[in-house]
C-alpha cells in the first residue's frame, strides 16, 4: 500500500508542471538504461540538465530521500549513475569562489550528503534563521518537486556554475 | 510508487509515439487563471472549444475568455531602447480545430480574461513597463528585465523577480496569467539579487 507521501510524489510526477519541464528537457526520471528498477520509497532519483561547460556532463542526477513529501522538502545530493551511489566530490558541479552556487553545492558540510539550501530537509531544519532571511524559499506543503527541480535547474544554468 | 512510475513510463512512451504520429491523440497543457495547469489528451481534428470544455477551462455561455496558443516570447526580441512595448500575441478562434490552429503535442494553451498583463518591474530606483501576453512566462519577463536594466550578462542570472509587497518568488515556468489577481490585469515585480545561504 502506498504511503500518503509516496502517493503525492507520484501524482506530482504526472502533473503538467513536471511534464512540461520534462518535454522541454529541463528535468526527468532516469530511463531503464540508467536505473532498471526505481529504488524503494522514499528514495528517488531525478536528473536536471546543466549549462554546457567544458568537460562537464550535460545533466546531473540527484538521489533524494523524499520522506514526508510534501510536508517536508526532500533531502539528498548528487548521484552517480556509474556507481549507483552518491557522487564523488571531484565529479560534482563547481561554482565560482564565494558564489551562491558554491555555497549551495558545498561539500564541507554534512559530509556532502545534503545541499545547503532551504529546499533541503536537513539544511532547512538545522537553519532556523533561513525563513526570516530567505522567506521566498520557505518550503510549504503547497510546494512540489517541480519547485525543487526548477530551483536547482536555475542554479545549474547560472553564470556562477563553472563545470566539474 | 511502482504502479505510479509504471503509469508515468507508459505515458512517457506514448508521448514519444504521438510525437511521431501527430494524427493520433496528443497531449496539450491547459493554463487558466487560479488553477494549476492541466495535461489534457486531445485529437487534432477536434475543436479547441471541446478540449477546453473538457478541461473545464471554458464553459458554455462564458465566451468572454480569451485563448492564447503557445508561450509568448516576443519581448526577448524587443529593441533594448523601446519603451512601453506590447506583445502582439493574439487570441485564437476556439471553434477551429487543433490542426487548423497548428497545435502540436505538448503545446501550451492559455485561457484568460485579460488581453494583456501590464507589467512593471522595479530595480535600483527605476522602473520598466511593458504589456505582456498572459501566456508569457516569468522566465521571459526576467530575461527582458535584466536586459532593460543593462545588467552585466555574467552576473545577470543572479537576479530574479519577486512580486511587489510580497515575499513570493514565482517559478520561472509560471505564466503571467496564473499570477494576476482576480480583478486585475497587471503585475508588479521587484528585480532582486538572490541571497546566498549563510549560517
Amino acid at each position: 500500500m502506498e504511503r500518503p507521501d509516496q502517493r503525492l510524489f507520484a501524482e506530482d510526477l504526472l502533473s503538467a508542471e513536471f511534464r512540461s519541464g520534462e518535454v522541454k528537457g529541463l528535468w526527468g526520471l532516469p530511463g531503464a538504461d540508467i536505473l532498471p528498477e526505481p529504488p524503494p520509497w522514499p528514495r528517488v532519483v531525478l536528473w536536471i540538465t546543466a549549462a554546457p561547460r567544458a568537460g562537464a556532463p550535460d545533466l546531473f542526477y540527484f538521489g533524494l530521500d523524499a520522506a514526508g513529501y510534501r510536508t517536508d522538502p526532500p533531502t539528498g545530493t548528487l548521484w552517480d549513475p556509474a556507481t549507483l551511489a552518491v557522487m564523488a566530490f571531484e565529479k560534482r558541479p563547481k561554482g565560482k569562489p564565494n558564489s551562491r552556487f558554491a555555497r549551495v553545492f558545498r561539500t564541507d558540510w554534512e559530509k556532502g550528503l545534503a545541499l545547503y539550501h532551504p529546499f533541503d530537509r536537513v539544511a532547512a531544519k538545522s537553519h532556523p534563521n533561513w525563513p526570516a532571511e530567505q522567506p521566498h524559499l520557505v518550503w510549504t506543503p503547497q510546494r512540489t518537486i517541480v519547485d525543487y527541480l526548477e530551483e536547482f535547474h536555475g542554479l545549474l544554468n547560472c553564470g556562477d556554475y563553472i563545470g566539474v | 510508487m511502482t504502479r505510479r512510475l509504471d503509469e508515468y513510463k507508459s505515458r512517457r512512451d506514448n508521448q514519444i509515439k504521438v510525437t511521431e504520429m501527430p494524427e493520433q491523440e496528443i497531449e496539450v497543457f491547459i493554463h487558466a487563471h487560479g488553477v494549476r495547469p492541466k495535461v489534457i489528451s486531445a485529437v487534432i481534428n477536434e475543436a479547441l472549444r471541446d478540449v477546453l470544455m473538457r478541461a473545464e477551462a471554458v464553459h458554455n455561455g462564458h465566451d468572454d475568455i480569451l485563448v492564447f496558443v503557445g508561450e509568448c516570447e516576443e519581448a526577448l526580441a524587443e529593441p533594448e531602447d523601446m519603451a512601453d512595448g506590447a506583445d502582439e500575441h493574439a487570441p485564437v478562434d476556439i471553434e477551429l480545430t487543433l490542426e487548423a490552429l497548428n497545435i502540436r503535442p505538448h503545446h501550451h494553451v492559455h485561457c484568460h480574461r485579460c488581453r494583456h498583463v501590464a507589467v512593471e518591474v522595479n530595480f535600483g530606483g527605476g522602473s520598466k513597463k511593458r504589456r505582456f501576453s498572459p501566456a508569457a512566462t516569468v522566465a521571459v519577463v526576467t530575461k527582458w528585465a535584466r536586459r532593460k536594466f543593462h545588467l552585466d550578462p555574467a552576473a545577470a542570472t543572479e537576479y530574479v523577480l519577486h512580486i511587489c509587497d510580497d515575499n513570493e518568488q514565482p517559478r520561472s515556468d509560471q505564466h503571467l496569467g496564473e499570477l494576476v489577481g482576480h480583478d486585475a490585469c497587471s503585475l508588479c515585480f521587484n528585480l532582486v539579487k538572490e541571497i546566498t545561504p549563510q549560517g
